[in-house]
């Protein structure tokens, strides 16, 4: 790769860049093998790091094992790496919607925090900006990790006997605070670098065979006949696959007004039964509504309108949709070959594409050539230490 | 695994292997054939983990006494009540071997909390809690707890690093100091890959065979029942398979394919049988576990329960002492179930009655005339509503009709949930 990738461009107002190299190879120091390679960026814009929380190892390490540690949770049940596991692309393949502490329902589907530096706004309704900030979140959800306030983590956090030492170490002398906890949190999300694709280097590593003919062909038809790029950009010298916008494609509107009668369950391999809508209610809480960025607006253009998710790694990240309702790429292909779902917001982009059958398996083949070269070690580097079990 | 860890291992399966020799079927026909002290007539009390519930009384988990003798004053009634701080979801107990111990465990918070209830059964006495599980062994939902000597087995059902159904055995001391853990098979064994999921255990020291069944991890059992039938990934996340171990050394021999969740194993306790038995909660079917005349087992499908396309769901089994009737308890439409089980290749359902609305637990005392039932399968899976009824029934059997005893209402009484029972009886008499 060239060096170009580290150059400083498009700096955001108010954020330095900071070339994450220098502090990548600290690692590799600090920790011998398998930190991710810098070159894991190839095809991903440079990293802004905000200037009053600079990148360091301590300060990674310590976000890691916060990341990892179920001690931050009243019940000690829940960490953030319960949601976002790592051998399951940093979000989780085995549910479609979340579970929190003592099993309570959280509307939402995972998303990966592979990459997650990258995003402009968080949360599938963009509601939060900071990665700083992003972990109250989750940390005082009554349905995620339920902490009853910032000061009670502040407490078990300097109360943990293994967390001696590492805050003032990490952060010039000074002890845990709800805004260290963040900013190391933080700092860890920002190595979770998973560029370096085999589309990144055909496009921008100049390697004419990293993809297939299929492959490349899917490539084509993305960004072409399918209009997936209009949401899921891709430029000249980088690319995230999103807009950083918000879109209805019908998904959460249609869970709003069409409630099957019938539900079907597969209770065994190839055993499907099925559920009245009665009976089903028996046993079920309360539905919860969804309405997407609306919630956060309260601008009715922008009801069950979701952010564009990046599509980085996206053969690593199933289910999909920000209610997990798609179990594999070919579905979702499908949805879009549809046109969506249609609904009075539906997003003006969307319409039926009149793929065929092998124009939907390039885009399938394309989609999964979107992995990082980084994301296996950057597993292994999770797991290496146990935190807090 | 290092080298004290083997030797420690070898220990263990040699401390087994002695213990063996004496092992004797025993107990109200389903806990552990290494339980002492059995109670062959009348219990004097039900004990009843309980699962605490936001809102009401204390919403803790507790141990809850009921005395359940006749001829008693107190019959009938709640005796004593020891809430153990938190919600953990309270699932399964067990005693240690000396019937000394009652070990009560947390499918969410793995705590396991240990119970006298020898010296006095009337008011079970907190001894300590052990939390160390999921750092000892990585494993999280303590299930099943199954008296070795000297030692408890247990088997988890999820594990700590993503909550899913991989999980394995750990055994604890009987004071309580981790021994050693095992993990549920998984890739190929045999013809079957294991699953690497966990349940319940049933061992036959005669034939040095241990039993394993497999249900789900902590996503499934901890989310609502409601969220999760509609999640196909969460769906496709159950147990599959249940495994044959050499019991000595403590390794599985066989994996046998079994869809749709088996969960509660039961070897017959008649010392001619030669086979086990167990139910199948999503697909609703009883499966037999029996010889396969090359010196191993297999696992055969015997009997539907009820109507399997209205998933009755199955969960709680009861076999009789002399291995010839087995209750059945489905969760789903309320009722308890007989099955006879004369001959077991083919169970036939001979009895059946609604005892609530929703129905988990079922025991029976050792004579069977004495049959008990709670309401709670699990916190966020029972019903909602008013079909969430939540009481301990107990029925007498004349082997015709179940005729209600007592109940206790555990919504009225403020307490929660009722899962688990366990009998005792005043100063381990009637042995
Ligand atoms: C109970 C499961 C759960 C836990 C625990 C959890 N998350 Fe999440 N996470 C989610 C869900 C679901 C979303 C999407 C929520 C939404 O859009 O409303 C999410 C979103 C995120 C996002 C935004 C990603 C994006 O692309 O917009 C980040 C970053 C994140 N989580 C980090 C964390 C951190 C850090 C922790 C621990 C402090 C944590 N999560 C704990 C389930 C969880
Ligand atoms: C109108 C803008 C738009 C267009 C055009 C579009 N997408 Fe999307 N895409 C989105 C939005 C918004 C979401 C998230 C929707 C949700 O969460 O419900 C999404 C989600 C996805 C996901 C799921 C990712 C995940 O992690 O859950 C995939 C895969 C995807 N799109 C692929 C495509 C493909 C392939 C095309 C072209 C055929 C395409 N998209 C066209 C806006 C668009």
């Amino acid at each position: 790769m060239t060096s170009a990738r580290w150059s400083w461009r498009r700096m955001p107002a108010g954020v330095s860049v900071v070339v994450v190299l220098a502090a990548l190879l600290a690692l590799v120091a600090c920790e011998r093998a398998a930190a991710p390679d810098h070159s894991a960026a190839l095809g991903l814009p440079p990293l802004a790091v905000p200037a009053d929380n600079p990148l360091t190892p301590a300060k990674v390490a310590l976000g890691r094992k916060l990341f990892f540690d179920r001690r931050l949770s009243p019940n000690r049940t829940m960490s953030c790496a319960m949601c976002h596991v790592p051998e399951q692309g940093f979000t989780a393949h085995e549910l479609a919607t979340s579970v929190g502490i003592q099993g309570r329902s959280v509307r939402r589907n995972a998303p990966s925090v592979l990459n997650v530096a990258w995003q402009k706004r968080l949360f599938h309704d963009g509601r939060e900006i900071t990665l700083e900030d992003q972990i109250w979140g989750p940390l005082l959800s009554a349905n995620e990790m339920g902490n009853p306030s910032m000061g009670y983590v502040v407490e078990r956090v300097r109360g943990i006997e293994d967390y001696a030492g590492l805050f003032e170490a990490a952060f010039g002398g000074e002890g845990a605070s709800a805004g260290r906890i963040g900013a190391a949190i933080a700092s860890y999300e920002r190595t979770l670098t998973a560029g370096d694709s085999r589309f990144d280097r055909w496009r921008y590593g100049g390697e004419r065979s990293a993809l297939t003919a299929l492959e490349q062909r899917g490539f084509k038809l993305f960004s072409g006949k399918a209009r997936c790029v209009s949401c899921h950009s891709v430029g000249e010298r980088d690319a995230l696959f999103t807009d950083h916008g918000f879109h209805n494609t019908g998904i959460g509107w249609a869970r709003t007004y069409l409630t099957p009668e019938r539900t079907r369950v597969e209770l065994a391999p190839g055993v499907y039964a099925e559920i009245d809508r009665r009976t089903l209610a028996t046993f079920s809480e309360p539905s919860v509504r969804d309405l997407g960025r609306y919630e956060i607006t309260l601008d009715p253009r922008d009801r069950w309108a979701y952010k564009t998710p990046s599509l980085r790694n996206v053969a690593l990240t199933a289910p999909y949709m920000h209610d997990g309702s798609f179990a594999t790429l070919e579905s979702v292909i499908e949805f879009y070959d549809r046109g969506g779902i249609d609904n009075p917001d539906k997003s003006a982009l969307l319409a039926p594409l009149g793929l065929t059958g092998e124009e939907r398996a390039a885009l399938a083949a394309f989609l999964r050539t979107l992995t990082g070269s980084a994301v296996a070690a950057l597993v292994e580097e999770a797991r290496r230490t146990p935190s807090g079990r | 695994m290092s080298n004290p860890q083997r030797i420690r291992r070898r220990t263990i399966a040699a401390a087994l292997a002695a213990a063996f020799a004496g092992a004797a079927f025993a107990d109200e026909t389903c806990n552990s054939p290494y339980t002492a002290r059995l109670i062959k007539g009348q219990e004097d009390y039900v004990h009843v983990w309980t699962l605490g519930v936001e809102g009401v009384g204390d919403g803790s988990d507790k141990l809850v006494t009921i005395d359940a003798n006749p001829k008693s004053k107190g019959y009938g009634k709640v005796v004593h009540s020891h809430s153990v701080g938190g919600r953990g979801e309270a699932h399964h107990m067990g005693f240690t071997d000396d019937r000394k111990h009652l070990w009560a465990g947390g499918l969410d918070d793995s705590k396991i909390h240990i119970f006298d209830v020898g010296t006095d059964p009337a008011k079970p006495k907190f001894v300590k809690t052990i939390a160390d599980l999921a750092k000892q062994t990585g494993f999280v939902g303590p299930h099943t707890f199954y008296a070795m000597p000297g030692r408890m087995l247990i088997q988890s059902l999820s594990n700590a690093k993503d909550h899913g159904g991989k999980t394995g055995m750990a055994i604890y001391n009987n004071k309580g100091a981790f021994v050693a853990k095992y993990d549920m098979p998984e890739g190929e064994v045999g013809v079957v890959k294991g699953d690497g999921y966990g349940y319940d255990i049933a061992i036959n020291p005669r034939k040095n065979v241990m039993l394993t069944s497999s249900f789900a991890g902590w996503n499934n059992y901890m989310m609502d029942m409601g969220k999760m039938v509609k999640d196909g990934e969460a769906m496709k996340r159950f147990g599959a398979t249940m495994a044959a171990w050499d019991l000595k050394a403590m390794k599985p021999k066989q994996i046998f394919s079994v869809p749709g969740s088996p969960l509660e194993i039961r070897w017959s306790l008649n010392p001619k049988d030669k086979w086990a038995i167990t139910a199948t909660a999503l697909t609703s079917k009883l499966w037999l576990i029996k010889p396969d005349g090359k010196g191993g087992w297999q696992a055969k499908d015997v009997a539907t329960i009820g109507d399997p396309s209205k998933i009755p769901l199955p969960v709680d089994i009861s076999i009789s002492a002399d291995g010839k009737g087995l209750w059945v308890n489905t969760f789903m439409d309320g009722l308890t179930r007989y099955f006879d089980l004369s001959n077991p290749e083919a169970p036939k359902e001979t009895y059946t009655k609604k005892t609530g609305k929703q129905v988990n637990m079922v025991s029976q005392s050792w004579d069977g005339k004495r049959v008990y039932i709670t309401s709670s399968l699990l916190a966020n899976w029972d019903k909602k509503g008013d079909d969430n009824e939540q009481f301990l029934r107990a029925f007498h059997w004349d082997g015709k009709e179940l005729k209600p005893a007592f109940e206790v209402d555990f919504n009225k009484e403020k307490l929660g949930r009722a899962h688990h029972m366990k009998f005792s009886a005043k100063g381990g008499k009637k042995t």
